[in-house]
């Protein structure tokens, strides 16, 4: 029988990581986020590391009554900012089980009340009164790298108001697909390179955005800084003539 | 003879205002300064008047060049897009609040200054946006010192003071003629020469927003490095009331550069 499974809980305390143990386990799920919109960036981190995982938007929801995915287990991320006592599926998804993915020292919470599994997560700081949320879509944009980590530092150290989340998947000049991934009270980590082909003929049709968690972002002065990160069509160009001499280079090499 | 040696101001008024102070109670015979008296910060014109008020040796920095010819940084400089459009951003502010007779002084400005054995520049001997690395092959730091004829060579331009020792140096020069022999020869050893970077006033690179610059005494031929407090938060509510970009105070605050920076010291510089 199909396995439903609603994973919930506050920002940064692993609700994807969590999917991701779970699902590299398996050999095939799906795996679907209500809450994040136009901004997918936990369900392409998660496409690129689990090839046996199927991601749907939110548009296909749908598609999980059908049977293609009857005897799929499912995972479906419900946003942190989502009310769950109101949460209504447009869909009839059947049964399913609730498991909350909490900081160990948070606070009782509405997680809490809804789960019928509590999953002690990372010890996220994320505590925000009156979070502000704010995303961009950044397709079909190629950032320059040394740029990107300019701005990375100055966005996760505060100089765009009060970070306490920040998750992204760029693609950078090299033809490669990065995802950065910043929570407040944990140790920074390094970006992460998705398996993904490098890109190197025009703008990338792949996604990539930015999603932030935060209070008193300055959503202006973020927006202006990603922008002077991008690269014109005449330095995407260059590069990307790089790229193809070295794929060239490589499959030469292979041969 | 005590020489205090200042650089890189980059309009940056209460900095420089501290340093004088701290310089006041150091004995100081002289004030030389290696110049990059505006950009980025949001004095210019008030550190030229102080700088000029006190009639204070100084040579050109490549920021003053660049207000006076034009903005001509080369890939010494930018380490990112994102830098070079801050950078940019910072020449077109300066270059609109600068008054004339600003500009006019800065033009005039030589590019290297002379004390019997100590030579003064910017960035190195051969131009202004050079950056000598404290970490840059021996032998082209010594070609640099060597170039001037001096002992110390005094510079500026990397924002982070250090002083470098030169010693043991052997060169060799052979030259061949083509179609003739013999190959003539020469070696000789290089006295001891000293690169001494004063680091910067107004604009941090080592992590904290406090002034740096040195004091060289010519009788105990020692060089002392000296960090300087100030009201920093007077010069970053001055960038964004002036109009400056929100960030440069930021990024002053935790003493990081506000965008150029150097950090290939392999890199020559071909301008």
């Amino acid at each position: 029988m199909r396995k439903i499974t609603l994973v919930a809980g506050s920002p940064g305390a692993g609700k994807t990581n969590w999917i991701r143990q779970h699902v590299s386990r398996l050999d095939r799920a799906a795996y679907l986020n209500l809450g994040s919109g136009a901004v997918p960036v936990d369900g392409t981190y998660l496409a690129s590391e689990l090839p046996q995982l199927t991601v749907l938007s939110e548009e296909q929801l749908a598609l999980l009554q059908e049977p293609t995915f009857v005897e799929y287990p499912i995972y479906i991320e419900l946003g942190f900012h989502l009310d769950l006592k109101s949460l209504v599926f447009p869909v009839r998804i059947g049964n399913y089980c609730r498991v909350a993915v909490i900081s160990p020292d948070a606070d009782a919470s509405e997680w809490h009340d809804w789960a019928d599994t509590i999953v002690s997560g990372a010890n996220a700081k994320v505590n925000l009164a009156v979070p502000h949320l704010w995303r961009s879509v950044l397709t079909g944009e190629v950032l320059d790298w040394a740029s990107l980590q300019t701005f990375w530092y100055e966005l996760i150290h505060g100089a765009y108001g009060k970070v306490r989340r920040a998750k992204g998947i760029f693609d950078v000049a090299d033809g490669r697909s990065l995802s950065f991934n910043f929570v407040a009270g944990l140790a920074e980590s390094d970006s992460i390179e998705l398996d993904l082909p490098l890109w190197s003929v025009g703008r990338p049709d792949r996604f990539s955005g930015i999603e932030l968690v935060g209070e008193q972002l300055d959503e202006r002065a973020i927006s202006e800084t990603l922008q002077d990160c991008c690269l014109d069509d005449a330095a995407i160009a260059y590069y990307q003539q790089q790229i193809q001499a070295f794929l060239v280079e490589e499959e030469e090499g292979a041969r | 003879m005590k020489i205090a040696v200042i650089s890189c101001i980059h309009g940056n008024y209460e900095a420089l205002n501290a340093v004088l102070s701290d310089i006041d109670t150091r004995q100081v015979d002289r004030i030389y300064c290696l110049g990059d008296l505006v950009g980025y910060g949001p004095q210019p014109n008030e550190v030229v008047a102080m700088i000029r008020s006190l009639d204070i040796p100084t040579c050109q920095g490549c920021w003053d060049e660049d207000i006076v010819e034009g903005l001509n940084a080369c890939d010494c400089s930018y380490p990112s897009v994102l830098a070079e459009k801050r950078g940019r951003l910072a020449h077109e502010w300066t270059n609109q609040a600068i008054a004339p007779e600003v500009r006019e002084y800065l033009a005039q400005l030589p590019v290297s200054l002379r004390h019997e054995n100590l030579c003064f520049v910017h960035g190195s001997p051969h131009n202004q946006h050079e950056y000598l690395l404290p970490e840059m092959d021996a032998f082209a730091a010594m070609e640099r010192v060597l170039a001037t004829n001096a002992d110390i060579l005094f510079c500026g331009h990397t924002h982070i003071p250090y002083v470098r020792s030169l010693d043991g140096g052997q060169l060799q020069i052979r030259v061949q003629q083509e179609g003739q022999v013999p190959v003539q020869s020469l070696s000789f050893s290089t006295p001891l020469k000293r690169i001494v970077n004063a680091g910067s006033v107004g604009e941090p690179r080592h992590g904290r927003p406090n002034a740096t610059y040195v004091i060289y005494d010519t009788d105990s031929d020692r060089v002392t490095l000296r960090e300087v407090e100030y009201d920093y938060h007077k010069t970053c509510a001055a960038i964004i009331e002036r109009g400056l970009p929100p960030i440069f105070a930021w990024r002053l605050a935790r003493g990081l550069e506000f965008a150029e920076r150097a950090d290939d010291p392999t890199h020559i510089c071909e301008r």
